[in-house]
């Protein structure tokens, strides 16, 4: 398993993470987490304590948007979508990260340690 | 050895966040709650012990005044963004014309006049009562949005098809409400059976209405049944409180000394009618997908 990204780091690509997963389906907040730590291989996890304010604060920015919905087991989940203006976000962040590596790699050689 | 009885998450989260900067709603305590069954049920499922599940699921906040501080501060902009989106929208346009047109059609009421006027007028105000429901449902916590307000919706459509049969098929429906429930036998043979019949129909529509929005709104299988049956409950309360209470203060004690009769009220005009409802509401117990 990769070594997991402590969590100050795993935090400011909170944004980006939840912003493409959305982008494929809408998804409830449990599963937003597991996802992320599943495709990362355990890289970036996000805990209760991470995730929902940062979905709270994306969903009062107009990111994304949360509905009730009950289960077949009757378990009420709030599915968060993407919004238009959220879609809009994608492409800026992803090139924004993409930038950032660019500079830490010139900056610090991170693709070569 | 005996399982322990699973942790109330909900009851865990309100007593964590009762000392929030700003009060948490109530859908934030389900949402949180929902994320620790999911991680405890996750935990069990995965072969941990019940202890070993319990630590692993409270593992998920650290430190509970952080939680707190923080999703007061991602909710309160939130909230009076929201309130101001509801006063722009709903406050200012659409409360205010359903309250004018509602007291026209009282007036006209009062009157006795106008009848297909009345009709346009209480369907006008239905109609704007559904767009800023769906407008804000958003807004609403889940409760009020799966059981409240499709109750609601659900009950004022069952008043206006009373109302609309009342002017198209009789004058004084209420001769018929104690015709059918006094005597029967004329729900059998008499011309009272039409308008039972209809009435019938009506509620089996209004069932599924009430499901539908219950549903839609995020609804367990008890808030849809609940919801589509809503009318029959207000109808069950009409029999059961109002008119006793009602007899009792015009010291008309017919219904005391004849129980029977009123029992045979609630059982035509709320258990009858109950049934249809549920009828209606069956096809929407069901899980929609979701897209």
């Amino acid at each position: 398993m990769t070594k997991r990204i402590s969590p100050k780091i795993a935090r400011g690509s909170g944004e980006l993470a939840i912003l493409a997963l959305l982008a494929e389906q809408p998804l409830y907040g449990f599963e937003i987490a597991r996802q992320i730590g599943e495709r990362t291989g355990g890289a970036l996890q996000f805990t209760l304590a991470s995730l929902y304010p940062l979905l709270y604060e994306m969903e009062k920015r107009g990111w994304v948007e949360g509905h009730w919905q009950s289960n077949q087991a009757g378990r009420d989940r709030r599915y968060y979508r993407l919004t238009a203006a959220g879609r809009k976000q994608l492409a800026p962040l992803r090139e924004e990260w993409r930038s950032f590596f660019h500079a830490l790699d010139c900056l610090a050689g991170v693709s070569h340690a | 050895m005996p399982e322990r009885m699973k942790p109330d998450w909900t009851r865990l989260v309100r007593e964590h966040l009762k000392n929030s900067p700003s009060p948490c709603s109530h859908d934030v305590i389900v949402e949180l709650a929902t994320h620790f069954e999911e991680v405890y049920d996750q935990a069990r499922a995965t072969g941990s012990s019940d202890t070993a599940a319990l630590r692993r699921t409270l593992q998920e906040v650290e430190d509970w005044d952080v939680l707190a501080t923080e999703i007061a501060r991602s909710k309160s902009q939130e909230d009076s963004m929201n309130n101001n989106a509801m006063s722009q929208r709903t406050k200012n346009i659409l409360l205010p014309a359903i309250a004018i047109l509602f007291a026209i059609g009282l007036v006209l009421l009062f009157l006795d006049r106008a009848a297909a006027l009345q009709m346009f007028i209480w369907i006008a105000c239905m109609g704007l009562l559904l767009f800023a429901a769906a407008s804000e449902a958003s807004r609403l916590n889940l409760r009020t949005r799966s059981v409240w307000l499709p109750g609601f919706v659900s009950l004022v459509a069952a008043s206006l098809f009373l109302f609309a049969e009342e002017l198209v098929l009789v004058h004084d429906s209420s001769f018929y409400f104690t015709d059918i429930s006094l005597r029967p036998a004329h729900l059998i043979f008499g011309m009272p059976r039409w308008f039972y019949i209809a009435w019938l129909v009506a509620q089996v529509l209004c069932g599924a209405l009430g499901a539908s929005l219950s549903r839609r709104g995020g609804g367990n299988c008890f808030a849809r049944l609940a919801s589509g049956s809503f009318p029959a409950l207000v109808m069950f309360a009409v029999c059961t409180i109002v008119i006793p209470a009602s007899a009792m203060f015009e010291h008309n004690h017919f219904i005391f000394h004849n129980p029977g009769r009123l029992w045979m009220g609630v059982l035509i005009w709320a258990a009858v009618p109950a049934l249809a409802m549920l009828l209606g509401a069956a096809p929407f117990l069901k899980e929609a997908t979701v897209s």
